[in-house]
């Protein structure tokens, strides 16, 4: 054991930040791993904002964010869990001004907010359309306030296993080379999406679904994979992001005929239903012909210069520089990407897993909150309130327990692992595989899925594991190796993508993001009300139930 | 299409740099990055660079092309491509490498961390809501907040290259992010130390940083800022507040620069007399003008009349400064005001909604 600490937590996004910062609030010792500069975490591209019901631009209250968030996850989410964070989501937003959040203002000087899809009310506090960036910089102001220690750039491979409880990780050295075990009374895993599973996702290239695999593997179940969520508005041809921010200032989505097609699909939310919903209307215009070379268009312009430039700086700036587009003028051309797994590992709601001492908070877990289909503005929110509650349980669960131990032989283990892939020389090197596997899980799980095509998708993804087996990893030296580090993540990323075929198959109805318009075209509250589960058995994925959290509100017809 | 790079490899075990050529098919969209990512997978698996957004906001993927500091997520290839050119890329400077295009950042977060970048609101606990601050006031620190820690501006800097201690753009842009936040209580303490020995004085106002900044960040407005905003405060010891306080005074009294005075009033009469031999020499080649009796410009009234002007305004410290007013003016209203949005070399107008039954 190369260090020990009180709580570990792998990720330093948002979620993993916030986490820490509690724990060390608490009084633990507590370290941070990550395997890029904590400001450089995908939370930082967060656009929007943050859901919470301060009532700034309207009379709101956190139950009617509740029934929002409720109804955005066509019942799937966890009601219990989405009523906690909708509670605390206002006191955890003021922390976040108190601390020097940027946030945009309304004219009397409070926290401006903004309409988004599918909510009630102008819920969505912001930054104008740079609030994950804005978030992810005052959570590390804090955390350089407290010192907090880091691993920074250790890229963590595994969770050590003793005595039925998680004590650790083992890390890969990214700057030195070599492996470093890091043992912790509890680890909290932060480490986000799995974007990367798709060609077209708005998810940086980190985002490879670390923490959801490495829990897999530990034996820890993980629940609703296949609920990957495609934001409307991406940009071709790699998926980055536009915001929500523009439709909820206003902005409109047109067809090639310059039709606001929704008016077919959602007529009374129009651009602001809900992000399934408005996905799945625009692959079927595009596929339908009413496209414009595989996209809609996103306009802008009678928005004004004025408020573009103010509140939607950053989009302009990407939209000029990735389409070539200034949506001042002209509008972007977008089309849905994959952006957001509803899925992950399955926790409680103060974060804990089936395993002892190993907890999940962010996107990498499923508590859930998001159930099928996350609102817009709901992500970050819950990074910042499950990310606080996660720290709280975890730093005092290690107050009160005292040992940890690295087991030497999980350590030579590990080492005989790396080694063995080290010094494998003849086979394939991961990029075909990773591409590969990117793009049929685009063609065959995307926005709508049908069973003949999952069913192949199982096996292409059947046939590239065993091909991953033979991986070389060419870079055979120590420092800043991330030819190494990118063959394991392809190793983490065909595990999660086994699971969602296995899950999306077994869900046999249409509901949240999970659209299967030609078998089963309904949502069937009698036989799929509840979660997917899936655990690593045997080298393949076990599939079980697990039924939803019911508070106060009882499935309706889903209309916007 | 066909695009050539040239990379400057560097391998840190055996301590050698090399000059490699590839040469990659890539899409026509392919970004800097893009083309990187091709060579690593098709070329050679050992090259490192950093990365991960690709959409210019986690400040990963610095370095510099053609010797000057990019995001390689930001820099399409096309054009490049086009006109033949092959462009070189190599790590950021004023930071040590580690391998190939990766640098060292832990200097620059030292920096970053010596000027204290957290909110000092002098209180503990968050109220029941949040601080009112006007969105006027939040515009103040609108820019410095754009810093997406890349280290740009660091690896430009040429104040840096001849002092690795002095504190940076990135840093003192990150100080003002705080000494222009109402909410901030600590404004004094952080002018005091952001004025000390390689603080903002330091600055050669050589503006790469703010040339090269992909974020319009502007960081030499940012330091210039500091500098208005510690003066303002009576912080005015150093010299180069001395200096620049003397700027000031000629441009109001004279209309121009008084050199001869400049010396004295900026290191105090004692350390100046050392000078005077140099100050001879130089007269003597006619490179200063005599110092009586003093000479006022022409139209001195002009800069007399923009003193008075800033002045009458009751603008002081940052506030006063009119350099970086405009480069704010260049980047939120680069718009083509002649340009009809609706026109014939754009989309037509919207139809109108006509909904079922209505």
């Amino acid at each position: 054991m190369d260090a020990v600490h009180d709580v570990v937590v792998v990720g330093a996004g948002c979620a993993g930040m916030r986490a820490a910062i509690e724990a060390y609030d608490a009084g633990a010792d507590v370290a941070m791993v990550s395997k890029i500069h904590p400001v450089r975490s995908h939370s930082g591209a967060a656009e929007g904002g943050i859901n919470a019901a301060l009532g700034n631009a309207s009379e709101d209250d956190p139950e009617k964010h509740a029934f929002d968030t409720v109804k955005g996850s066509d019942y799937l989410g966890d009601q219990d869990a989405i009523e906690i964070l909708c509670n605390e989501a206002p006191g955890d937003v003021y922390q976040l001004e108190s601390w020097g959040a940027v946030f945009s203002r309304t004219p009397d000087g409070r926290i401006a907010q903004r309409p988004f899809g599918a909510a009630g009310e102008p819920r969505t506090a912001y930054a104008a359309d740079i609030t994950g960036h804005v978030l992810i910089h005052v959570l590390y102001e804090q955390v350089m306030k407290r010192d907090i220690k880091t691993y920074e750039e250790f890229f963590a491979w595994k969770l050590v296993i003793d005595d039925d409880r998680c004590q650790g990780v083992i890390a890969w050295d990214l700057i030195n080379g070599g492996l470093t075990s890091i043992g912790a009374k509890t680890v909290i895993l932060a480490t986000g999406g799995a974007g990367r599973l798709y060609t077209g996702t708005t998810n940086a290239y980190a985002c490879t679904g670390d923490g959801m695999a490495m829990a897999l593997s530990a034996g820890v179940a993980l629940k609703d994979m296949e609920m990957m969520q495609f934001h409307p508005t991406t940009l071709a041809p790699t998926g980055v992001l536009i915001t929500e921010g523009c439709r909820g200032e206003g902005a409109y989505l047109l067809n090639k005929d310059g039709e606001r097609f929704l008016v077919r699909y959602a007529p009374n939310a129009m651009e602001l239903a809900s992000r399934d919903v408005i996905s799945r209307a625009e692959q079927t215009e595009i596929d339908q012909g009413r496209g414009v070379e595989g996209n809609v268009l996103l306009d802008l312009r009678h928005l004004g210069a004025e408020k573009i430039v103010e509140r939607l700086h950053g989009t302009r700036e990407l939209s000029m520089t990735f389409a070539g587009v200034d949506p001042i003028y002209e509008p972007i051309p977008v089309r849905p990407g994959a952006h957001y797994h509803m899925g992950g590992v399955d926790t409680d709601v103060w974060g804990q897993t089936g395993l002892e001492g190993l907890y999940a908070a962010g996107e990498v877990a499923c508590v859930s909150v998001h159930g099928a289909n996350r609102l817009g503005g709901n992500a970050l929110m819950e990074t910042i309130t499950y990310g606080k509650r996660v720290g709280r349980h975890a730093s005092e669960w290690a107050l009160t327990h005292t040992t940890v131990d690295v087991p030497a032989s999980v350590e030579a283990d590990a080492e005989r692992e790396l080694k063995e892939l080290l010094d494998r020389s003849e086979g394939e090197r991961p990029w075909q595989i990773r591409d590969e596997l990117a793009e049929t899980m685009h063609e065959n799980f995307g926005v709508f899925r049908r069973e003949e095509q999952m069913q192949r998708q199982g096996e292409i993804v059947q046939g590239l594991r065993e091909r991953y087996e033979n991986v070389v990893v060419e870079d055979k030296g120590p420092v800043f190796n991330s030819d190494l580090t990118q063959a394991l993540e392809l190793g983490y990323l065909l595990d999660l993508a086994d699971c969602m075929v296995v899950s999306g198959l077994a869900r046999k109805e249409s509901r949240g993001a999970h659209a299967r318009p030609h078998d089963f075209p309904d949502r069937d509250d009698v036989n799929f009300l509840r979660h997917t589960v899936v655990t690593w058995e045997d080298d393949a994925p076990k599939l079980d139930w697990k039924p939803v959290t019911m508070t106060k509100w009882q499935p309706q017809e889903r209309k916007y | 299409m066909k695009m050539a790079l040239k990379i400057w490899r560097y391998d840190p075990l055996a301590g050698e740099r090399a000059l490699r050529e590839y040469e990659v098919d890539a899409p026509d969209w392919a970004t800097l990055l893009d083309v990187l990512d091709i060579v690593k997978d098709k070329h050679d698996g050992s090259l490192a660079y950093r990365k991960s957004c690709r959409m210019m906001i986690c400040g990963s993927c610095g370095m510099r092309m053609d010797g000057a500091a990019v995001l390689a997520c930001k820099t399409r290839m096309y054009d490049i491509a086009e006109s033949g050119h092959v462009p070189v890329i190599s790590a950021m400077g004023n930071m040590p490498i580690v391998k190939d295009l990766v640098v060292d950042m832990q200097p620059f977060w030292g920096k970053i961390r010596s000027v204290e970048p957290w909110l000092q609101p002098g209180y503990s606990d968050p109220g029941e809501k949040e601080y009112v601050v006007s969105q006027e006031e939040m515009d103040v620190i609108h820019k410095e907040s754009l810093c997406i820690m890349c280290g740009c501006c660091v690896s430009e800097c040429n104040s840096m290259e001849a002092d690795p201690d002095f504190l940076g753009p990135a840093a003192l842009a990150k100080g003002m992010r705080f000494v222009g936040d109402a909410r901030d209580q600590a404004t004094v303490e952080r002018l005091q130390s952001y004025s000390s020995e390689h603080g903002i004085w330091d600055c050669t106002r050589c503006y790469f940083c703010q040339e090269r900044c992909p974020k319009g960040v502007d960081p030499r407005d940012a330091i210039a800022k500091l500098g208005a905003e510690a003066v303002h405060a009576g912080i005015d010891s150093d010299m180069g507040a001395k200096h620049a306080k003397w700027f000031v005074t000629s441009a109001k009294t004279t209309g121009w620069l008084r050199e001869t005075e400049l010396v004295p009033k900026t290191q105090g009469v004692v350390k100046s007399l050392k000078e005077v031999k140099f100050a001879l020499g130089l007269l003597k080649h006619g490179k200063v003008p005599p110092p009586v009796p003093p000479h006022v410009a022409k139209h001195v009234d002009e800069s007399r009349a923009l003193y008075d002007l800033v002045k009458q305004q009751e603008r002081g410290g940052a506030d006063g400064i009119v350099q970086s007013e405009k480069a704010l003016a260049h980047l939120a209203l680069d718009t083509d005001e002649e340009r009809d949005p609706y026109g014939e070399d754009s989309f037509p107008r919207p139809l109108p909604i006509e909904k079922d039954g209505e």
